[in-house]
């Protein structure tokens, strides 16, 4: 009954949904597209010959500096991905299980956060852990000295910056999906004399799973096209893929590298994404003949 | 009953939902002012039908012409049919007034009607006027009921389709809305063509019952044929229960001569008033209802016809007392229902005589 | 016994622990900002001296700010009205729907949602150039709007899909039953039905892009909206006048919240029964 069947020559649908198909195609798909293209042409005193060759793409398989930022790159992201389910974790368990009368202004207070322009909050962290900011003035009034720590400009702070960014993503994945487990399954794991440690271990867990793998895919993926973070906090002494792409394009004017470089990491996104939905449909072909 | 043209006539109606057939050479004609229920159980094509009516679903073979005029490719909005929605789809947005009003807004009424006609028909609906700005979630279930019956026939409709709107309700609440609907209709003189899966409720509402299997519509009649002159032992078996006996049965010339086994009857012949129609001699069932026997111990209490059998269960029931007997060549245990008392008349495993006039039996087709 | 009361307390203390450390975390850096903003001196050194609002004034004197601020309107307004009127339609057609190319649709306008922004916008300047050497033109506010609609269409369809999501077609049946056509249904029944969530995802529409920073980067041009005159103005040499726009800027996403949350509670207010009168 809820699936109403269209057919192409009905006006509403034509409505709903063409004018905001023929927008993806011409600006996401075409200039995809037109990104590929352009990874197989090559540069003459930084304008683009249209030349149809693979010398870009020789180019970036052979230069290992690529890669290893490309590397970096992943690392970064797996450890942020990481961080950010172990937080988010306790944070959606309580607010679904603990927290109910205030759940809602917890929520109001992070969308608050997450909305709030990245580049100011970015610049607010390096106010607050500047050796002269926040941080460092609290540490010496309560008497550790003008010892100044510094925690800026290293790969820590650029980590600590896309955690600060991404964070409410694996949050309110984990969150909707911790809230969608019926109760009865918990107090049924209570009733068969299951510890709290126990039942979340062996119940909430596994039932938080398809949140877990969501949350932490987009992490991962958005990770991948971060460099506010490691130019203003990092300093940039951690080159990321995001930040190598920006100087290709602007400091070094080659375009068709910096477009196969752009694919190098789509593809690793796209490669991501795959992955976790393989591991989904398999989870689930299990949970079918369990 | 009024004898005009009627204000539904629905010709050979199929219906396809894809390779699907859900509604087979289906005709049914409502007259101005009746009531007519749908029954049948889920899957027989009773509310195909009715959104047929209603216009939400196209036919797909056949004609259709209400209050005069052809109906196909009609949207709903342009029918002059009004319905009540198995789920009330009340909207949760506006107020029990906005809900009544609704129709009369989109009729561009002017404001002064629109307020009087939902005051009536608040009223009518024995629906308190302070409930006006209240939404429907802050009201009962039997009240939302009320305000949904109300918006469909504020704009007075030629015909009222009833979705079922009773069945997701408790028993006793089932009971006054049926009544209210039922004065409803003796208010308003509309036509109501009301679908339900209960032939209780249907027998009490309609003044004619359709009932539906398959597509098909078996048998179209007043309650009381529908109850005691069931074309077969589908339609007898749809209300209570029912004792349906195997028999053969012949036509000789001035009668129906019959026979069945375990049952012994002085003069085994029917008059022609007392069999389905269309009943060819041959294989057939013998329907007697279980109020109609009555059950003793004593052998020489007598009536027409006579089974003999031993009591395999019973249960009081309050006003009766069911007995469920076993008579030797008859293969489902026989029913028989009998007025209670405080001593029943038979206990487990007694040898009883069940005993009934030969005119409360009627034979019908076997299916 | 006593070891599953101890187990509780120290489940009790992280999960309220990491509720309330997530809350701190996210609102260092920003009270951070709203207290360096009210600073006197010309150096953002912590601990702060004495409080003014000087920089509020010299904020209000910098050239650049007036047209960034208006860009940043701009920018902002129109791409939510486009990507929620994009989200509603979509989010209709992806759940109440169905349709052939249903799942070319439902991945076409989902997928920008999983690109990284700069790469988005990067590949959409790559095509802005080339349509801009064809046919004469160069980047500008313009080609930021788009880039912020692609973006910013598929959370909008997300939220309206919530919502969307649980729909009851027979409100409708009713509606189209007492009478009314395909644009009195959707204008009296099915918008109204849904407009919490279409209100959610134009506040969240308007605030992502305020606050974008990365694909206005890419696709403006020469125009400035507030985070790229933030950006270009931190690069060069903190200014004690960002601070003090960092807090203007935060009003509007506080008012546009809260206003959220009042609305929230007046629908949550209608569905809830209020003690039966009978």
């Amino acid at each position: 009954m809820a699936d109403q069947r269209k057919s192409w020559r009905d006006r509403g649908l034509m409505l709903a949904t063409l004018p905001v198909s023929a927008l993806m195609l011409f600006f996401f798909l075409v200039p995809l597209g037109l990104t590929a293209a352009l990874s197989f042409q090559s540069t003459k005193y930084y304008r683009v010959v249209w030349s149809w060759d693979t010398g870009t793409w020789i180019d970036v398989f052979t230069h290992g500096h690529y890669w290893s930022i490309m590397l970096q790159t992943i690392t970064m992201a797996l450890a942020c991905v990481a961080l950010c389910i172990i937080i988010s974790l306790p944070v959606a368990y309580a607010l679904v299980n603990r927290m109910r009368s205030v759940e809602n202004h917890v929520k109001v207070l992070i969308v608050f956060a997450f909305l709030t322009d990245a580049v100011l909050k970015t610049f607010g962290w390096v106010l607050f852990l500047d050796r002269t900011g926040v941080m460092n003035g609290m540490l010496e009034t309560i008497g550790f000295g003008p010892a100044a720590t510094d925690i800026l400009f290293n790969p820590g702070a650029t980590l600590l910056g896309m955690v600060y960014n991404l964070l409410p993503y694996t949050i309110f994945t984990i969150y909707l999906s911790l809230a969608r487990i019926d109760r009865d399954l918990v107090l049924a794991a209570y009733d068969a004399g299951a510890s709290r440690l126990r039942t979340f271990w062996e119940v909430t867990l596994p039932l938080s799973r398809p949140g877990v793998i969501a949350g932490g895919v987009l992490v991962f993926v958005l990770s991948l096209g971060v460099f506010l973070e490691s130019k203003v906090m990092g300093g940039g002494t951690s080159p990321m893929a995001a930040e190598l792409i920006r100087q290709t394009f602007e400091t070094r004017v080659n375009w068709p590298l910096g477009a196969a470089l752009t694919l190098v990491v789509i593809a690793i996104g796209v490669l991501t994404l795959g992955g976790a939905g393989a591991l989904f449909l398999h989870l689930n072909s299990r949970k079918g003949t369990a | 009953m009024n004898e005009k043209t009627p204000i539904i006539d629905a010709r050979s109606i199929d219906k396809f939902y894809g390779g699907y057939q859900a509604l087979k050479q289906v005709s049914l004609s409502v007259h101005a002012g009746e009531f007519v229920a749908l029954v049948g159980p889920s899957g027989c094509g009773k509310t195909s039908l009715l959104k047929i009516l209603a216009g939400f679903e196209d036919l797909s073979g056949g004609s259709l012409t209400i209050d005069g005029h052809d109906m196909v490719g009609v949207p709903s909005s342009a029918r002059p049919t009004r319905m009540v929605f198995q789920k009330l789809a009340l909207f949760p947005h506006r107020t029990v007034h906005q809900n009544i009003a609704f129709p009369l807004k989109l009729a561009r009424r002017p404001k002064e009607e629109i307020d009087r006609r939902v005051g009536e028909m608040m009223e009518l609906m024995h629906l308190r006027a302070a409930y006006a700005t209240r939404y429907p979630a802050q009201l009962s279930g039997g009240e939302q009921q009320r305000v949904a019956l109300a918006r469909s026939m504020v704009s007075q409709p030629s015909v009222l389709l009833l979705d079922e709107p009773l069945s997701a309700l408790d028993v006793k609440l089932k009971k006054s809305l049926q009544a209210e609907i039922k004065r409803l209709h003796r208010t308003v003189g509309t036509s109501f063509v009301h679908v339900t899966h209960d032939l209780e409720e249907a027998m009490m509402l309609a003044d004619r019952i359709c009932v539906m299997r398959a597509g098909r519509i078996l048998q179209t009649g007043a309650p009381s044929d529908i109850y005691f002159r069931p074309v077969n032992g589908f339609v007898a078996g749809f209300i209570g229960e029912t004792n349906l006996l195997p028999t053969r049965i012949e036509r000789p010339a001035g009668g129906l001569r019959f026979e069945a086994p375990g049952l012994s009857c002085a003069e085994p012949v029917l008059g022609t008033d007392q069999a389905a129609e269309g009943l060819e001699a041959g294989e057939a069932a013998l329907m007697i209802r279980p109020e109609m026997i009555v059950l003793s111990k004593n052998a020489a209490d007598d009536g027409e016809c006579v089974m003999e059998g031993r009591v395999e269960e019973f249960f009081i029931k309050g006003a009766s007392i069911q007995y469920r007997v076993n008579v030797p060549g008859v293969e489902a245990a026989v029913v028989a229902e009998v007025p209670g008392t405080s001593q029943p008349p038979a206990d487990v495993g007694d040898n009883v005589r069940l005993s009934f006039a030969r005119a409360d039996l009627f034979v019908l087709h076997r299916d | 016994m006593t070891r599953d009361r101890l187990e509780g307390h120290l489940a009790n203390i992280v999960l309220y622990g990491s509720v309330a450390g997530v809350l701190v975390f996210f609102y260092i850096p920003i009270l951070t900002l709203i207290l360096f903003s009210f600073s006197e001196s010309r150096f953002l050194s912590f601990p702060i001296e004495a409080l003014s609002l000087r920089w509020y004034g010299e904020l209000f004197a910098a050239n650049d700010f007036w047209p960034a601020l208006r860009n940043s309107a701009v920018l902002a307004s129109v791409s939510t009205v486009f990507a929620t009127m994009f989200g509603i339609g979509g989010a209709i057609a992806w759940i109440r729907w169905r349709f052939r190319f249903q799942r070319f649709f439902q991945g076409l306008t989902f997928a920008p949602l999983l690109f990284p922004q700069l790469l988005l916008g990067v590949v959409m300047l790559l095509w802005f150039s080339v349509l801009g050497s064809w046919l004469d033109f160069s980047p500008g506010l313009w080609s930021a709007i788009i880039g912020h609609v692609v973006y910013i269409t598929p959370f909008a369809l997300v939220i309206i899909a919530v919502q969307v999501h649980g729909f009851d077609d027979t409100l409708e049946d009713a509606a189209r039953d007492a009478g009314a056509n395909r644009w009195q249904v959707f204008r009296e029944i099915t918008l109204p039905l849904i407009w919490p969530g279409v209100f959610s995802a134009a506040i969240f529409a308007f605030l992502l892009s305020w606050g974008n920073f990365y694909i206005t980067y890419s696709l403006a041009g020469t125009a400035r909206t507030l985070p790229t005159f933030v950006f270009s103005g931190i690069a060069v040499g903190s200014s004690p006048i960002y601070p003090a726009l960092a807090t203007l800027s935060f009003v509007p996403a506080l008012l546009l919240v809260g206003l959220a949350d009042v609305f929230r509670r007046r629908a949550a207010a209608r569905r809830a029964a209020p003690p039966k009168s009978e």
